[in-house]
């Protein structure tokens, strides 16, 4: 029996509705318990205890990441860990090898991320990484979007079948929700063509974006699977695309039932632009923030741009070669038979540019405008806005107006003048932190576990050396930024992982995947499937399986499907 | 007896895994779908004369066979004292071995490359400096109406890469080209038949026409999948092509260049280039921008030749210029079946995917400097483990000098000149027919290698010899190095 | 204030002397400097057990001169970043001297390796003998090239010299490999002697002079006109020159500038110019 416990420190656990109590935390066993005997105790007075940080969506590990990390040995140079003892070498900087993205993650007090764009065929690829990630639990989305099988099922109509081909694909994959990209554009940019809107229909396959969202979102529902369908628009990243953006979010409107979101539109930044060029680029915030205030059946997360050299890399191949054109920097593209593209392209965030500095509002301005922090997490979809490693400078951001306007003085003009980011004065709480950063994005993923400190609950816990009470943290972000940086402690299922922002103790983590509990594998049943398989792909059916125990703590989260077969 | 199917084959990047093993009695006795060589290599691999049965250390000069725990005490003690180790091979081996091979080479503070080194190594390097628009291999089978294979003749070295994966094979959008070329060959065998015949009459050397004149051949007109061979020599492979570019030797630079200029349709100001007619490039300028989905695989003979990864720059810049008009993808055949999972594994674990040097107590990359033959070549390395492969014969003369007058360690399952100088000789199992794992394909796709046999007792995973070699690392350095 | 160090011996491992620079040195004394910490392959050690220490150190950069003698083959990165004073090297020296250097002085009596001045931003550098590849030039995948500063090679030098290069100048005696001036941005470079090829390959600004013979001129470059002259910096080349802009596959408008009677093959791109 191992026993810890946190004592004395201000206690943020908005799933639980405690705001800054000053209250104990007990830990068995990797669990949170009422009440502990004997073990080790933190004292924790005139700090911040919060649940571990949960990250939705964070580009940490597979195919894409890997080539970024090959394409950028310049990313690498400047920024090294040294091995030690207890921990692995590694580099940085936006694209940082496996075990140092544990690392950092655990330094700053994060305990869970998800790799939001894995690539089916290369599902192994994904894990052996997610295996080699320390510190932290994962998960990762399969990308489905514009999956053959997929999309011949949903221009059938045939939803049942859909429903059992995506069950036997997080089976298949060990993937943990149906991620969405550019639906169908994917599938178009195979021959070197993109989808215009949500009704342009995909070259070849007679169906449009919107039937492929809409498809997906009722297949969700159908396999109950914990998180809602995870989904990066049509169109992403050019000037008025925040109108496919409220498309998007109203094609499945009429879907929702009990007021449960059943859509998560992620790195929205990305697509809250107005304006019909880059001249007339505008911020769209307050279009998509009104409507976001209004349902309830979506969640977000922000993509904020953070002023740096980062690399961008989705799976949305079109619009990695738009910035390829704009940009002139080097370019990987990666197309994925059957299932999806991918591209990279390096990109410097400059605070002179007028798009680059609009868009560094336009995140801000959606997490201070959209009303109910629930709805909107924080993320800079590491690392396509900037690296995770500048969370505590978006936490500042979001905290603080004096950390705001200091940027705002030194961004592009003609921004500080037009933004609606000036004219807000909204400042995140602690408890609306925790919610951003961790309790709202358990909440989003369906981690009944993760992201509050109730009993029952894992011991992931971040203890931060930060006074509410002696500091007005408004007025100084120095303090908050520096506190989110290195975590005075991080415990990671019950262990003292992280102390003084330092690796103390080195462990793996659980990668989750969904195991959708239906009555027969669909592939199983259906041989005539299984030949069919094998001349979309070039690899054999069984050698495309990610066998049960094909990484190290694996862990299945199970979900029970409605499907009648 | 028992008939293992869907077996992933271990020798080529072509990592065709389809095969079928017939095993009885824990031997293999026959194997369905394999070419010429995967086949050979699992029928023969067993063949004692060629096999490491017995761990070695060399003592006063002789090879002497020890137990494996000396062979691995030695190896850790070699590994433990050297200043500057080099840990080369890793590309015919799983990536769950390459995995431990870098914790290993983290630990002693050396330095560890992969045979990338000396084939695509100035891929990697190309990639880096411009990127590259690449795909896996079943669009290419579902899309490409346009194959080029640029120095790389498939037919010898991945033999069934055009059947798998381009012209032979059966995609959704395009079909195979196999009946036209079987119409083709039978020209060409026909005309060979005559040509050999005469040879007997005349008693003299008759020529072979060539199949594609220097001018477009009339297929050309029609909507079928193309293959184009562009190389130095007419090899088996530009036999069935379409079309063959002969360049000459070491020229392939200035012919990529020119063409970057055709396809932005502007016009070239000399008459030849690398000797090829420029009205010629400008054909060929054309099918490549006409195409609606082209693909080019280069290999060695362009990241070799003169002008080594710049040949590739052009190569890939060519490929990107091209998607501004249509969509293009250019793709290195990886020759060793593993090579390009090690170089994965390296960059997901330090960052780099070769030539990574650890010797300051984190991971830094600098070819040319921190890549094994370079380091070989100005004698800097003082210890090496050699993991299945021979740079004893691959390497140029000095650098493979260098590397047996020092310390030396080798894990293999076959005997090799490299073995044979070796101070520390391991005997392994082969991955993917006695020990599984992973490996990557030539496109970066993840496959299954499968155990199919018990390998001898003697010969352990490569993953579990390096394994035992590291905790032996760990103990002498707790122990402040007792020697 | 001069500062000694010679080698004690032969080395066969890598030594990276970083920290062997003016702007480490100064304020130091000698003792201090034999401290210093060196990389001997995968060892830490002090300065003092590769190299004997003598002289009299400064207390600023500038005042400083470093002189050191003995095979320096295989030491690496001296003098990186220095911003100030004199590195004086008696013999033959390895990798990376001068690597990001901004100012300050530094003579090879010798050979140097290659990666020589790296993305320097200043200073000068001469070497009295050969050097290796990839003169100025950023390390893999940067394009962050020479931004300034001279390097001077009174003997060959190695392929790509002057990669990327934005501003500053080199001037090479004797003959270089392949790709002199690869992506050249702006800048100059001057090749006394012959060229192997490729010259300018992807070049898009800056000027490249070869007054020997080029091997074979790429085709994306195309004749502008004949000069009777070239002109870099102070120093004005009085003889014929072609001048041939390129890389037309980048959309370049770098200079080439080729000696005309040194290079007879060129002559069929006379006539385009009637
Ligand atoms: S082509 Fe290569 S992988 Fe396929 S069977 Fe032949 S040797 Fe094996
Ligand atoms: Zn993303």
């Amino acid at each position: 029996m191992k026993e810890l416990l946190i004592k004395n420190g201000f206690v943020y656990d908005p799933l639980n509705k405690i705001d800054g109590e000053t209250m104990d935390i007990a830990v068995r066993d990797g669990k949170i318990v009422e009440e502990v005997k004997k073990g080790k105790t933190i004292d924790a007075s005139g700090m911040v205890v919060m649940p571990g940080g949960v990250d939705i969506h964070s580009h940490i590990a597979g195919a894409k990441v890997n080539s970024g990390r090959l394409l950028r040995p310049e990313d690498h140079y400047k920024d090294v860990e040294l091995k030690t003892v207890l921990t692995r070498s590694g580099v940085g900087y936006s694209i940082p090898s496996t075990f140092t993205t544990g690392y950092r993650y655990s330094r700053m007090g994060w305990t869970t991320v998800m790799e939001p764009a894995m690539p089916p065929l290369k599902a192994k690829h994904t894990h052996e990484e997610l295996n080699d990630t320390p510190m932290v639990d994962k998960g990762a989305y399969p990308l489905l979007g514009s999956n053959w099988f997929v999309l011949e099922y949903l221009r059938a109509k045939m939803y049942g079948e859909c429903a059992a081909f995506v069950a036997w694909m997080m089976n298949a994959t060990k993937g943990y929700a149906i991620k969405l990209v550019n639906p169908g554009g994917l599938e178009a940019w195979g021959f070197g063509r993109n989808v215009r809107d949500i009704d342009d229909p995909v070259p070849n396959f007679d169906i449009t974006p919107r039937e492929i969202i809409q498809g997906l979102c009722k297949v969700n529902q159908i396999l109950n699977l914990p998180h809602t369908i995870h989904v990066h628009i049509n169109n992403l990243g050019k000037p008025g695309n925040y109108v496919t953006t409220l498309e998007t979010m109203r094609c499945v409107e009429n879907l929702a039932t009990d007021n449960k979101p059943i859509m998560h539109l992620t790195h929205c930044q990305f697509s809250a632009f107005a304006g019909e060029d880059w001249r007339t680029f505008k911020s769209a915030s307050e279009e998509i923030a009104e409507y976001v205030n209004s349902h309830s059946h979506v969640t977000l997360d922000m993509g904020q741009i953070v002023f740096t050299n980062t690399t961008t890399m989705t799976a949305d191949g079109p619009f990695q070669f738009t910035l390829y054109q704009i940009t002139g920097n080097k370019w990987v593209n990666n197309d994925v038979e059957t299932e999806t593209s991918s591209g990279i392209v390096p990109f410097q965030y400059k605070r002179k540019n007028y798009v680059h500095a609009t868009q560094w509002t336009i995140g801000l301005e959606l997490a201070l405008q959209i009303k109910d922090p629930w709805k909107i997490l924080l993320t800079t979809d590491h690392p396509n806005a900037g690296p995770f490693t500048a969370y505590p400078k978006v936490i500042t951001w979001l905290m603080s107006r004096k950390a705001r306007d200091d940027v705002m003085k030194k961004v592009n003009k003609k921004t500080r003048r037009k933004a609606p980011l000036s004219a807000i004065d909204r400042e995140y709480s602690l408890y609306e932190i925790a919610i951003a950063t961790r309790a709202g994005q358990a909440k989003a993923l369906g981690l009944e576990s993760k992201g509050h400190l109730g009993v029952g609950a894992d011991a992931d816990i971040s203890v931060y050396n930060l006074d509410p009470k002696k500091t007005n943290l408004a007025d100084n972000p120095e303090a908050i930024t520096k506190a989110f940086k290195k975590a005075a402690y991080t415990i990671k299922d019950g262990e003292i992982v992280v102390r003084d922002g330092e690796v103390v103790n080195s462990v793996n983590g659980r990668t989750y995947w969904v195991k959708v509990e239906t009555q027969a594998n669909l592939f199983e049943i259906e041989p005539e499937l299984k030949r069919a398989f094998e001349k979309y792909y070039t690899v054999k059916y069984e050698n495309y399986l990610v066998p049960q125990n094909f990484s190290a703590h694996q862990t299945p989260v199970t979900a029970k499907a409605r499907i009648k077969s | 007896m028992t008939l293992v199917k869907n077996v992933t084959c271990p020798i080529c990047g072509t990592l065709c895994d389809d095969l079928e093993v017939e095993v009885e009695e824990n031997s293999i006795v026959d194997v369905r779908n394999a070419c010429a060589i995967g086949e050979a290599k699992f029928l023969n691999f067993t063949d004692p004369k060629h096999r490491n049965l017995k761990p070695l250390v060399r003592k006063g000069g002789e090879l002497t066979e020890v137990s494996l725990d000396e062979a691995v005490e030695r190896s850790a003690q070699i590994l433990a004292h050297a200043q500057y180790p080099i840990l080369y091979g890793w590309s015919c081996t799983s990536c769950q071995a390459i995995r431990v091979g870098i914790e290993l080479a983290e630990e002693v503070g050396g330095v560890i490359d992969n045979t990338s080194t000396v084939c695509h190594g100035p891929s990697i390097l190309s990639i880096q400096s411009v990127g590259i628009p690449t795909c896996t291999l079943g669009q290419v089978r579902h899309r490409a109406d346009l194959v080029v294979y640029w120095a790389s003749d498939p037919y010898s070295a991945h033999p069934r890469h055009i059947e798998r994966y381009t012209s032979f094979s059966d995609g959704r959008f395009q079909e195979s080209e196999w009946e036209h070329y079987v119409t083709r060959l039978r020209g060409v065998l026909g005309k060979k038949r005559l040509s050999r015949a005469s040879a007997r009459i005349s008693m003299r050397e008759v020529s072979i026409p060539p199949i594609a004149d220097p001018k477009l051949p009339p297929e050309f007109e029609t909507e079928k999948r193309k293959l184009i061979v562009v190389d130095v020599r007419k090899t088996r492979s530009a036999e069935i092509a379409d079309f063959f570019i002969q360049v000459e030797p070491n020229r392939d630079f200035e012919l990529l260049q020119a063409l970057r200029l055709l396809v932005k349709d502007e016009e070239l100001e000399v008459d030849k280039v690398a000797g090829v007619p420029v009205d010629l490039l400008e054909e060929f300028a054309d099918i490549l921008i006409s195409c609606n989905f082209g693909i080019f695989f280069f290999g060695v003979g362009l990241t070799m030749s003169s002008g080594k990864h710049r040949n590739i720059d052009a190569a890939i810049a060519l490929t990107k210029d091209l998607n501004y008009r249509t969509k293009f993808a250019i793709m290195p055949m990886r020759g060793h079946f593993n090579v390009a999972g090690a170089n994965i594994v390296s960059t997901w674990q330090t960052g780099y995917p070769f030539a990574v040097d650890f010797s300051h107590g984190y991971p830094r990359y600098n070819p040319g400097e921190t890549s094994a033959v370079d380091i070989l070549q100005r004698d800097e390395s003082d210890a090496s483990l050699i993991i299945a492969s021979d740079p004893v014969s691959n390497f140029p003369r000095n650098a493979a000098q260098n590397l047996v007058k020092n310390p030396m360690i080798t894990i293999d399952p076959v005997v090799s000149p490299t073995t044979m100088m070796a101070d520390v000789v391991i005997p392994s199992a082969f991955v993917g027919i006695e020990v599984e794992g992973t490996a990557y394909r030539m496109d970066c796709v993840p496959l299954p290698m499968k155990k199919i046999v018990e390998p001898p007792k003697i010969c352990l995973p490569d993953e579990e010899i390096l394994r035992r070699i590291l905790l032996q690392v760990r103990q002498i350095r707790q122990t402040g190095g007792k020697a | 204030m001069i500062v000694k160090l010679h080698l004690k011996k032969e080395i066969h491992v890598p030594v990276d002397a970083e920290s062997i620079s003016p702007d480490v040195f100064a304020g130091k004394l000698v003792e201090e400097i034999a401290e210093l910490p060196l990389w001997k392959g995968n060892r830490k050690v002090p300065l003092k057990d590769v190299f004997g220490v003598e002289g009299i150190s400064g207390k600023v950069t500038n005042e400083l001169v470093i002189h050191i003698d003995g095979n320096l083959s295989k030491v690496q990165r001296i003098g990186s970043g220095m911003t100030d004073g004199e590195i004086r090297i008696a013999g033959d020296v390895g990798m990376h001297l001068g690597v990001e250097m901004k100012g300050g002085k530094i003579t090879v009596e010798g050979n140097v390796g290659s990666w020589l001045g790296s993305s320097m931003k200043g200073g000068t550098i001469e070497v009295n003998k050969d050097a290796g590849d990839y003169i100025g030039a950023p390390y893999r995948g940067s394009t962050e090239g020479m931004r300034g500063g001279t390097i001077t090679i009174h003997g060959n030098a190695g392929t790509e010299a002057g990669r990327y290069m934005k501003k500053g100048l080199i001037r090479i005696d004797g003959d270089v490999d392949q790709f002199v001036g690869i992506h050249l941005k702006k800048g100059a470079i001057l090749v006394r002697g012959n060229a192997d090829g490729r010259a300018g390959a992807f070049m898009t600004g800056g000027k490249i002079i070869i007054c020997g013979h080029l091997k074979s001129l790429l085709p994306t470059f195309t004749i502008d006109s004949m000069k009777s002259k070239a002109k870099v910096e102070e120093e004005i080349i009085k003889e014929p020159f072609y001048l041939f802009i390129g890389d037309l596959a980048e959309h370049g408008s770098g200079k080439l500038y080729l000696a005309k009677n040194k290079n007879k093959h060129l002559e069929t791109h006379e006539k385009l110019l009637q």
